[in-house]
């Protein structure tokens, strides 16, 4: 209680002066380094098959942080514009997002996946000869495009209601107060309340980060190559499942550690600036 | 008399079931110094809240510095004239003083950030707290953020100024400071209608005293009159009540 008490101020003015992260400051880098370590450890110690995994399932780390990164960043914005919908006393984009929500929410993203991979191509070659459009009727689904159209509509509607919380939870006065000044709702938003919003939306945004990149483990069931779908390559290669999945794992973890510990990195800085 | 600059006439709202507005009529003219009081829930702030819109109403029509404010487009024009105070601040808390002032210049005004800056500095000397331009809200009294409050609200130069019981949220010893800004603004010529409960301030800084009960306009009249001779039953107990105190 007491050294915790103490070393509140030292962190603050840390914060203001280097804003470094700092493994003192937040304790859990350590179980970083120790999962990062025993992952070092196996590959030196038992290079076959450790090291092989590895190599092999590299270019599925790749396409992992790929698919995370680009569809975390396009389903913020898909639930940004969810959220004010959902808000909105416009009754056709609160109706739509709505519905949007209500029935993206209720399918698992496993079924959607599978249902964007497999269905919506066949649909489009039967819109192309109905049209007579030859790009439509010889169109094959690219498997990473529709993998991070699929996570991006699926998680687009989680974040549209971390978002509607997250304006919600901004008192009247502020809206009021902004447009009294003679602010437009959109200026009222953007400088006044989606600032403040934010705030209070970062760590729901950081767990949906945590999730979604566990969650596009998924994605190795539309041929995309994944970590999670070269790790199955390479265990019926070489039949050793327990070296395979015990090295898979420990490469998700060590990936969504280091995203948690920048996650919370983020969320001190955002307190300390007020 | 020349034209008022505020005219409502026959206004009326309801919430739900209850009726907070039933036929207010009032004229403002420029340069006056209105006060409203009247018990809670007798419309005075929803009266208030009318006049910029942030309440719409259902019936009758307010005319704001010759703008027909029943048209919903002329509601940015109208709100850039007149400026509103709150009871409870609404500072913008993630904002430093100076960028409170400063926001809404730069965006609607459109002022060079130099001149916003310059006339912020200026109105928060004339509230009396330059050295808090760097501060964040959070970090001021209740009475210094009523006066970031009203300085945010003069940097737009609005013709009106209106008060919604801006002292209510306020500690006792806090609410000298911001009255105090209010009676200078006042001899300054500022148009102002204020809804407060402070009986002293409305003798000595209001033209004009308006008492307010179940949705109208029950009694008018200068303070002098309004305190002493008090012609409506309703009014003669109001006064009865608060002024014992």
């Amino acid at each position: 209680m007491e050294k915790g008490k103490k070393d509140a101020p030292n962190r603050e003015l840390s914060f203001v002066t280097g804003g470094e992260v700092n493994i003192r400051q937040d304790p859990w880098w350590w179980l970083v380094v120790v999962v990062a370590a025993v992952i070092i450890l196996l590959v030196m110690l038992r290079p076959v098959p450790f090291k092989d995994i590895v190599v092999f399932a590299k270019d599925g780390i790749l396409v992992t942080i790929l698919v995370t990164v680009v569809s975390y960043f396009l389903m913020l914005i898909l639930g940004l514009f969810g959220g004010l919908g959902r808000l909105s006393k416009n009754k056709i984009a609160f109706g739509v997002s709505s519905l949007y929500v209500e029935v993206v929410r209720g399918i698992p993203l496993l079924v959607q996946l599978i249902g964007w991979y497999f269905a919506s191509p066949v649909i489009i070659q039967k819109l192309g000869l109905l049209l007579n459009f030859a790009p439509f009727i010889e169109y094959r689904a690219n498997p990473i495009i529709t993998a991070i159209i699929a996570i991006t509509v699926c998680y687009g509607a989680y974040m549209s209601e971390i978002v509607r919380a997250g304006i919600s939870s901004i008192p009247r006065g502020q809206m009021e107060a902004a447009r009294s000044l003679g602010m437009s709702y959109f200026q009222a938003m953007r400088y006044v309340i989606l600032p403040q919003a934010f705030r209070v939306i970062l760590p729901p945004m950081g767990n949906e980060f945590i999730a979604l990149l566990k969650d596009s483990s998924l994605v190795s069931v539309v041929a995309v190559s994944d970590l999670t779908r070269r790790g199955r390559e390479f265990m019926s290669a070489h039949f050793n499942p327990i070296e395979t999945w015990l090295m898979v794992a420990l490469l998700y973890l060590i990936m969504t550690l280091i995203a948690a510990r920048i996650v919370s990195y983020i969320e001190k800085r955002a307190k300390v600036d007020r | 008399m020349s034209e008022p600059v505020i005219k409502i006439r026959n206004v009326h709202k309801h919430f739900g079931r209850i009726e907070a507005l039933r036929g207010v009529n009032l004229d403002i003219h420029e340069g006056e110094v209105v006060v409203v009081i009247g018990p809670s829930g007798s419309g005075k702030s929803t009266m208030l809240r009318c006049i910029n819109r942030l309440e719409e109403y259902d019936k009758g029509s307010i005319v704001v510095n010759g703008i027909e404010l029943n048209n919903p487009h002329n509601i940015n024009a109208v709100r850039s004239e007149v400026g509103m105070v709150f009871q409870s601040f609404n500072l913008f808390p993630h904002l430093k003083v100076i960028d409170n002032l400063t926001l809404a210049q730069k965006i609607v005004r459109k002022r060079e950030k130099e001149q916003a800056i310059e006339i912020g500095m200026q109105l928060l000397n004339k509230v009396g707290i330059p050295e808090k331009a760097e501060a964040f809200p959070g970090q001021l009294s209740g009475g210094q953020q009523q006066r970031v409050a009203i300085a945010r609200a003069l940097a737009m130069n609005p013709k009106i100024m209106l008060f919604d019981e801006p002292t209510s949220a306020l500690d006792p010893e806090m609410i000298k400071e911001v009255l105090d800004v209010m009676s200078q603004l006042a001899k300054d010529g500022m148009t102002m209608i204020v809804v407060s409960h402070e009986m002293g301030f409305a003798r000595a800084a209001a033209d004009r005293i308006i008492f307010m009960d179940e949705g109208v306009i029950v009694e008018e009249n200068t303070p002098q009159l309004f305190f002493t001779s008090p012609t409506q039953k309703r009014t003669q107990d109001f006064l009865s009540k608060v002024l014992q105190i």
